[in-house]
């Protein structure tokens, strides 16, 4: 595995996706962030490790627009978010973000295929269009014949599966996973880690939390490593085939 | 501290907003109860309560002062089987010459109400009685208006709050035919009727007194039997005559029931169930909610190691001790509260302080209290039984086939995505769902017949009144006056004369023998066709020739009478026979409408005493009195704004049982929220996640509240229109009370086009206040935790 140290500071380059400034964030005055500077460009996988409590989620959540740093700057896109309303910020998922999470989080009421439109639908895409782009995404990830099946009956890969489809639907400018295969058995990790390598290879910026570093080193181009609300390496990878 | 307080303190701690509404429902719910009970022993028997709040004789008897001396009286209370007694007290029998009030407005009322003297100060016989005071162990009056006469030419007269004469009473001189003239000081209330009116004991010699009267309570006295032989008991050993007369309280009991239970009772009565109706089930709804949604925690508390006994015991104290506060303090407000609208559903026989009914709080405390806990119970055993496993996973929103199959079918519906989850979200919760849906109709149900019965009620009062037809009452002379009233033809010539009318009729009230029995009856004859008579028609015609008259149900029933019936009066001049040619809705069993050319018969050289005045549409009221004043000194107009009591009551009653049932109704879906959103937090805050914006979690919150406020609406509209049908028809069925078609049907298409967007208002005002906590749940937090 070749490695590399990326220089944090660089200049910023017309591919940068993701850009954040000295943004910290504290809770009942216990800060989560301690001024984190993170570029992001377009079509990098990087993946965010480090342990419990040292800041990961929050770092995803400041980029997805989920949580508003305490001071610092976040732009997503060359999108300022901390100039955004709720209502913007809410805009701003729907068009530039998709995100996957441990736990999946799909619709228990609706099926495979409703959940993943339902991302399209609510972005005003007709129920008809939604639904065939839905189903060619389901195609794309394999699961098209589970289309029909509701997340109660489906295994943790499949779930996963419908979720990264659901999180693609509106062509995201960056993929934004927390713990992916956190809740998967191991066949069913590797292939949602194999997903996002796919993914990630035909352009798909990807943003993911793990504490696997197996996923890491498989999936990520570049791998950030956090400690107690600060960044304490960046480092470029060659991922292995 | 023991396993279960502990967890049940920290359940109570961690969802303050659930314990919270559990608390307000339970609260609300427990004041509206006693409100409603208070209002339903009111309504049901006015003079029940009346009579027993104070302590009422059941015998009022009148012995011969002459041959009986008052210690003699006095050892009448002495006989077994008597409970309780007053007396004696000296009782006088004078006539009333009449009644001169302070002000030329109070005096034209007292003309107007006069038409058909309905009191016992009006000119006639009076009974008055010496009393120190209207306490006592027996017959404590209910002294409403002033003071109690203490000293000489003073007198205090009887009547119940409820009479709208009984204020201008005060203050007034009582002329008695004897010459003496008393001012009354007081206007008190007996159930037991023990007297007309009241003076002070030092001054009943003045009026000659001619009898004792004792006020007896007995042991048994439920059936006219048991009085018969109360009766007998006291007045055992008294020589034959010592009795002068007695009246037992079943007789009075029995007017006051015809006069009372037809009209008001049944709305009152109406109300008072449906508002018990949704506050039960408000609170079944709360409460089972409460522990639905606390399965996953029931999970949680199992898998630590809590026995099922334990964790059922958590949910109970959990739920018990919100609402055991919410009832107390809900109890305590309705106490308070009650009084006023007690009050007036008695017609003003019960005092406010006296409407207040411990019954009603001891079965409010006790009743809801068992409702919560077998809600709770029933609920707790059904999570009791739930594997652990089970119960943690049920702690999320449930995918049931029927919620499935909707969302199915929404989801290709053209509508933006938020609105067609949101019509979805019902279905996931049936049970709740329907909780909901029968608290929203019966919401709606309660606002449409109480709009319903409130336009009856008022259209009632204004035809009672003559609103809307004759603006101006025009009284001339005194009340009991016969001689030197000006001529009817003159006046009703000045009234047409003044700038503004366009319609002027003359009557008067007074009272007439029957002849063939020996009864009078009251007859208003009418010179004119007053512009509100043909609306108070509901079979026949009005009058439209000479002896011609109108009587209500009740007259035509009590004297087994038709249309086309005949009955001669006479009032100790030439006799009359007058025909009815018509049916007239008005409830007053013993009084008729005549024309003017009988009383010309009857009475030649009679004058109108009161005149009603249509005007044009647009002039004042004020000018054409102002201008009445003017021309004529001796006529006493008035503007005919008058509020008829019955209609107020109706009115107040409805508005603020309507009111209670909406918040409650709307807590309710308020609660639907609460939980809904409680369950699918990780849900919303995924949709957040991906995109939804703030205002479409509201609008999805709230969108699947209004389907079941139009649900609501479906059933609660209908049941409405048919609840005030059935109210109407109670009132109706006794037969001696006829409402016109215009009063009952009171739904136009704007009024039920109004009345349908009820549940949807109830609805949105439950779901928006949750809805809007919905939009503002902070997704980094929901979606980690989940």
């Amino acid at each position: 595995m070749d490695m590399k140290t990326e220089d944090s500071a660089e200049d910023d380059m017309p591919q940068v996706v993701v850009r954040l400034d000295d943004v910290r964030k504290s809770y009942d005055g216990t800060p989560a962030l301690d001024g984190v500077s993170l570029r992001i460009r377009r079509g990098e996988a990087i993946a965010v490790m480090g342990p419990s409590g040292c800041g990961k989620s929050t770092l995803l959540n400041m980029v997805a627009g989920l949580d508003r740093p305490t001071s610092g700057s976040v732009v997503v896109h060359d999108e300022d978010l901390g100039g955004l309303d709720e209502k913007g910020l809410a805009l701003f998922r729907r068009k530039r973000i998709g995100m996957i999470f441990q736990f999946f989080n799909l619709l228990d009421d609706l099926s495979a295929l409703d959940n993943v439109a339902l991302a399209a639908q609510l972005a005003g895409t007709a129920p008809g269009q939604a639904r065939r782009r839905a189903l060619e995404l389901l195609d794309e990830l394999g699961i098209a014949d589970r289309k029909d099946a509701y997340p109660g009956v489906l295994s943790g890969g499949e779930r996963q599966r419908v979720a990264v489809a659901r999180a693609l639907m509106n062509r995201p400018a960056v993929l934004l996973a927390d713990e992916p295969t956190g809740a998967l058995d191991s066949r069913s990790g590797e292939q949602v880690m194999d997903l996002l390598i796919d993914l990630n290879q035909i352009g798909q910026t990807l943003l993911m939390v793990t504490h696997e570093q197996a996923l890491a080193i498989r999936c990520a181009s570049r791998v950030v490593t956090m400690s107690d609300g600060e960044i304490v390496a960046d480092v470029s990878m060659e991922r292995a085939s | 501290m023991s396993a279960v307080w502990l967890a049940a303190r920290g359940a109570v701690r961690r969802r303050r907003l659930q314990t919270a509404v559990i608390g307000l429902v339970v609260f609300i719910s427990a004041a509206t109860i006693v409100i409603a009970l208070s209002v339903l022993a009111a309504a049901a028997n006015p003079f029940g309560s009346a009579f027993a709040g104070q302590n009422g004789a059941h015998l009022v008897a009148a012995f011969d002062s002459a041959r009986e001396p008052d210690a003699r009286a006095e050892q009448t209370a002495r006989q077994p089987g008597v409970t309780a007694a007053a007396g004696p007290f000296a009782e006088a029998a004078v006539n009333v010459a009449s009644v001169t009030s302070t002000t030329s407005a109070t005096s034209a009322q007292f003309q107007r109400l006069g038409q058909v003297p309905p009191s016992p100060v009006l000119p006639g016989p009076l009974t008055v009685v010496g009393r120190s005071g209207p306490g006592g162990t027996v017959d404590r009056l209910d002294l409403w208006m002033g003071h109690w006469a203490t000293g000489p030419g003073q007198i205090v007269v009887d009547l119940p709050s409820s009479e709208d004469v009984g204020p201008l009473f005060l203050g007034s001189t009582v002329k008695l035919s004897g010459g003496q003239a008393l001012s009354v000081v007081g206007v008190a209330y007996s159930a037991s009727e023990s007297a007309g009116a009241w003076v002070a004991p030092a001054e009943i010699g003045a009026l000659h007194p001619n009898a004792t009267q004792m006020l007896y309570r007995f042991a048994s006295a439920a059936t006219a039997a048991d009085m018969s032989r109360d009766l007998a008991t006291v007045t055992a050993g008294l020589p034959r005559g010592a009795l002068v007369s007695s009246q037992s309280y079943l007789t009075v009991e029995r007017d006051y029931s015809s006069l009372l239970g037809g009209v008001y009772a049944p709305l009152l009565l109406a109300f008072g169930i449906i508002a018990l109706a949704v506050a039960v089930l408000m609170v079944a709804n709360v409460i089972s909610g409460a522990v639905v949604s606390g399965y996953r925690h029931i999970g949680v508390l199992k898998a630590t190691g809590y026995t099922p006994d334990q964790v059922t015991a958590v949910y109970l104290v959990m739920v018990g001790v919100p609402a055991l506060a919410g009832c107390v303090l809900g109890v305590a407000a309705g106490t308070a509260a009650a009084g006023p609208f007690a009050a007036g559903a008695s017609q003003g026989l019960v005092p406010q302080s006296a409407a207040i009914n411990p019954q009603a709080d001891v079965l409010t405390l006790g009743g809801l209290l068992v409702v919560v806990a077998a809600t709770a119970l029933g609920a707790a055993l059904r999570a009791r039984r739930l594997p652990a496993a089970r119960a943690i996973s049920a702690g999320s929103a449930p995918g049931s086939g029927r919620a499935v199959r909707v969302q199915r079918m929404l989801a290709g519906a053209r509508l933006p995505r938020a609105a067609s989850l949101g019509l979805g979200l019902p279905f996931a919760r049936p049970a709740r769902t329907i909780l909901t849906v029968a608290a929203v109709a019966l919401g709606v149900l309660a606002v449409t017949m109480g709009t319903g019965l409130t336009s009856t009620a008022i259209r009632y009062g204004n035809l009672a009144e003559s609103h809307g037809t004759d603006q101006v009452t025009v009284t001339a002379g005194q009340p009991g006056q016969t001689a030197s009233m000006p001529s009817t033809a003159a006046t009703e010539t000045l009234l047409r004369s003044l700038p503004g009318a366009v319609h002027v009729d003359a009557s008067l009230g007074t009272r007439s023998r029957v002849v063939g029995t020996t009864q009078t009856i009251g007859v208003t004859f009418v010179d004119g066709e007053s512009a509100s008579a043909g609306k108070s028609v509901v079979k026949g015609h009005w009058i439209d020739g000479a002896y011609q008259a109108v009587a209500p149900p009740g007259f035509l029933s009590e004297q087994d009478m038709t249309i086309g019936s005949r009955l001669t009066l006479d009032m100790g001049g030439k006799p009359a026979t007058v025909t009815i040619v018509g049916e007239i809705w008005s409830g007053d069993s013993d009084s008729i409408t005549a024309d003017w050319q009988t009383l010309t018969t009857l009475a030649p050289g009679r004058q109108a005493n009161a005149y009603g005045v249509q005007l044009a549409s647009g002039d004042s009221v004020s000018a054409y009195l102002a201008a009445v004043r003017k021309a004529s000194p001796g006529l006493n107009p008035q503007a005919n704004n008058k509020v008829n009591a019955g209609t107020e009551i109706v009115a107040t009653t409805a508005t603020m049982f309507t009111a209670l049932v909406g918040i409650v109704a709307a807590l309710g879906v308020f609660n639907t929220v609460v939980l809904s959103t409680r369950e699918r937090r990780r849900d919303l805050g995924m949709l957040k996640s991906i995109g939804m914006t703030p205002r479409e979690v509201t609008g999805m919150m709230v969108i699947s509240m209004a389907e079941l406020g139009v649900a609501g609406t479906l059933i609660g509209l209908p049941l409405g229109i048919l609840a005030h049908r059935l109210v109407i028809a109670a009132i109706t069925n006794n037969g001696t009370f006829i409402l016109p078609g215009y009063m009952v049907n009171v739904w136009s298409a704007a009024l039920v086009a109004a009345l349908a967007f009820s549940g949807l208002v109830i609805a949105i005002l439950g779901a928006f206040i949750p809805a809007r906590s919905a939009a503002r749940l902070t997704i980094a937090t929901v979606l980690r935790n989940e």
